[in-house]
């Protein structure tokens, strides 16, 4: 099981014969992935690593079975390929994209609500689901195994890098991975930690969420209010980094686009506290996450 | 968000069609008064810095007679508005205020679109208004795909108020500016006070406006009128900061090189990724270490782009010592980042075995990169070592080198 992606899952890569996105279609099918089809406008015809390139999506869906996008096209041909994406039909999509103007992720993420198609991203790292071996974007590179291992934790990170360190924690706790995902380290993204804590909600097999959150956005607050509403009732251990942002004036940018505390909202310390009201386990120091892991004991 | 100073976003609003205040740029007291002078009438005179609530901070002055301009420029040129020192002035001529309007449009991060707040309380603080004017304020959520049309906007002014042909041109105003929030991806535009004369014309008095970083690629217009990457500083760039834009701007799309200058502090930070820069800091500060600057990289930079980085972090004065300290990466080639590091302690005459560096990168050629920097006598940290650990450790290394 898992969440989002599974042994059902079929992907298309928009943008598949760019540098990035080839060497990640190599680790992709090394994983076990299917990736199924590609598309770059007028490279149709052509193959990258064995996957069939075409060059409109609608070819690529008359030939294939495809219910999952991955974008990896330049920020400024995103919002196009959404469009595209969306009008045949594909009901779950990944922009691993950065910098996409503000203007056009508001459009895309209205398109694709407005079309009952979830969005993760832009600027993840993507998703990886262990025990089906099904990863859609750079994370876990081509050293999988060395942060991401079957088990039965979630993980949702606001930061790609920490995703995969994050993985790493709960390997060194004996445990493994339900499913990861890189949410975005954008304020504006297609699925938030509320959202995905739905979802782990209802998979039976996971039995526990680790969190990664930052400075800025109300995604912490909010699944806070989520948990104490009951809409998820397994342990959360959460970290939040970047207190020291706390000490510095407002309107900020520290890491990631999204972080920014602004009109006093967004503060770690905030965050922190309203998670533990609701019942989450608050990682003091990083490190404590295996603690914890291991004081739920769910080997 | 590439903020802009008065000046050049009056020019668009004018050139988009908005009336604004005849207005001109003083860079003296002298300018000033000549400008007084040809104006004819009575000026506001207000500090060109890209920050907002400049009234509050005494920031906006009037005067009346060439002498009057002087004065008061010679106050403002002397100030410094929340850390930016003022080098330019602006004045304008002072409107016959019948009523003050405002009109905000800003990308509403949390609701996932537009969103515009519009009041007939202008000339305060939208906080203000919030809380003390509820019946004088609107608040429009507009469809990011459908955008706002002109009739909704008599609408909002009519509801409010407003009539005859100040609510006409005022829809109309309202109507333009968000034309001009979607044409330039402005991230913030508002006008405030959005001026009813006593003549009855609609006057935008003043504007605020920021454009988003990310489509500058297709705004060469407005190149000049934008300070990129403004969003991640709270005063002027420093000269490092600014040594460090060019050094990443040279291979725009390989990696990523930031770097914010922090007062005081004797420990480099170099720390990789977002997320992973951010928990490293805490870290640090939580070991008792001083860091003398906040930097993220990452997203597998060229050795050059490292060299860069490095070169500037070590070259501020007091830096003592450097921890290199990331999570692991999915595609940052790990011998590359060494060389790079490598080479800018040896440029700068840097031994290891007297200046203590830790490094923890964990990545493409971990191993290669392992060799590289153990062969130069530093201190390198593998996956058995957490972002903490070696954060920690950087700070009790300081303290057996430099015992206090």
């Amino acid at each position: 099981m898992g969440i989002l992606v599974n042994s059902k899952t079929k992907i298309l890569i928009q943008g598949i014969t760019g540098r990035e996105a080839s060497m990640v279609t190599r680790h992709m099918l090394a994983y076990g992935t299917p990736v199924v089809a590609g598309v770059t406008p007028g490279r149709g015809g052509q193959n990258v690593e064995g996957v069939p390139v075409y060059d409109t999506v609608k070819e690529a869906c008359l030939k294939h079975e495809i219910n999952a996008a991955l974008i990896y096209v330049p920020p400024a041909a995103v919002y196009e390929a959404v469009l595209e994406i969306v009008a045949n039909g594909i009901k779950l999509i990944v922009i691993i994209t950065e910098n996409i103007p503000q203007h056009d992720v508001m459009k895309c993420l209205r398109v694709a609500k407005e079309a009952g198609c979830r969005i993760i991203g832009p600027n993840t790292v993507g998703i990886i689901n262990p025990q089906e071996r099904i990863k859609m974007g750079a994370i876990g590179g081509d050293n999988v195994e060395r942060c991401f291992v079957p088990g039965c934790v979630g993980v949702i990170s606001r930061s790609g890098g920490m995703t995969a360190e994050t993985a790493h924690m709960v390997k060194m706790a004996g445990l493994g991975v339900s499913t990861a995902i890189g949410i975005g380290g954008d304020p504006m993204i297609g699925s938030t930690p509320v959202d995905l804590l739905a979802l782990f909600e209802k998979d039976p097999d996971t039995r526990a969420v680790v969190m990664f959150g930052e400075p800025g956005t109300t995604y912490e607050e909010d699944a806070a209010e989520f948990i104490t509403a009951g809409g998820f009732t397994k342990p959360l251990i959460a970290f939040i980094a970047g207190r020291f942002t706390e000490d510095m004036p407002e309107g900020t940018v520290f890491g990631h686009a999204g972080a920014i505390i602004e009109g006093g909202k967004g503060k770690p310390s905030t965050k922190m506290r309203l998670l533990r009201e609701a019942g989450a386990f608050v990682a003091e120091n990083y490190d404590d996450i295996i603690t914890y892991l291991r004081e739920l004991k769910l080997n | 968000m590439g903020r802009m100073l008065e000046n050049h976003s009056k020019l668009l609003l004018k050139e988009n069609g908005i009336p604004v205040p005849d207005f001109r740029v003083a860079s003296s007291p002298e300018e000033a008064a000549q400008i007084q002078s040809e104006l004819g009438c009575p000026v506001v005179l207000k500090a060109l810095v890209p920050v907002g609530k400049r009234g509050k901070a005494g920031a906006v002055k009037f005067a009346g007679s060439p002498e009057e301009a002087r004065e008061r420029a010679a106050e403002l040129l002397g100030m410094t508005v929340r850390f930016f020192p003022v080098e330019k002035v602006l004045v304008e001529e002072k409107l016959n205020i019948a009523q003050e309007l405002f009109v905000s449009i800003a990308v509403d991060k949390m609701r996932k679109g537009p969103v515009m707040l519009v009041s007939t309380a202008g000339g305060m603080d939208i906080e203000e208004v919030a809380a003390k004017y509820k019946d004088k304020l609107k608040i429009i959520e507009v469809d990011p795909l459908a955008g706002l049309p002109e009739y909704k906007c008599r609408e909002i002014w009519s509801e409010l108020g407003i009539k005859g042909v100040p609510l006409r041109e005022a829809a109309a105003c309202m109507f333009r500016l968000y034309q001009i929030f979607c044409r330039y991806d402005a991230t913030i535009l508002e006008v405030n006070p959005l001026v009813i004369t006593k003549e009855g014309k609609v006057i935008a008095a003043a504007s605020l406006m920021a454009i988003d970083d990310a489509a500058m690629y297709r705004h060469p217009e407005l190149k000049n009128y934008v300070q990129i990457g403004s969003e991640r500083a709270w005063r002027p760039l420093t000269e490092l900061e600014k040594q460090v834009v060019a050094v990443n701007e040279a291979d725009p799309y390989r990696g990523t090189a930031r770097y914010t200058e922090m007062e005081g502090g004797d420990i480099g930070f170099m720390c990789g990724g977002g997320g992973g820069s951010l928990l490293c800091y805490d870290a640090l500060l939580s070991y008792g270490g001083r860091p003398a600057n906040y930097t993220e990289f990452g997203g597998n930079p060229p050795e050059r782009k490292v060299y860069g980085l490095v070169s500037a972090i070590l070259s501020k004065p007091g830096v003592k010592g450097l921890l290199v300290d990331a999570n692991i990466t999915n595609n940052t080639q790990v011998d590359l980042v060494a060389q790079g590091i490598v080479r800018a302690l040896h440029d700068q005459k840097i031994d290891p075995r007297t200046f203590p560096v830790v490094v923890r990168l964990i990545g493409v050629n971990n191993d290669a990169g392992r060799e590289i920097l153990e062969q130069s006598g530093i201190e390198y940290c593998g996956e058995e070592i957490s972002m903490s650990m070696a954060a920690k450790r950087m700070v009790d290394k300081m303290r057996e080198f430099y015992k206090d």
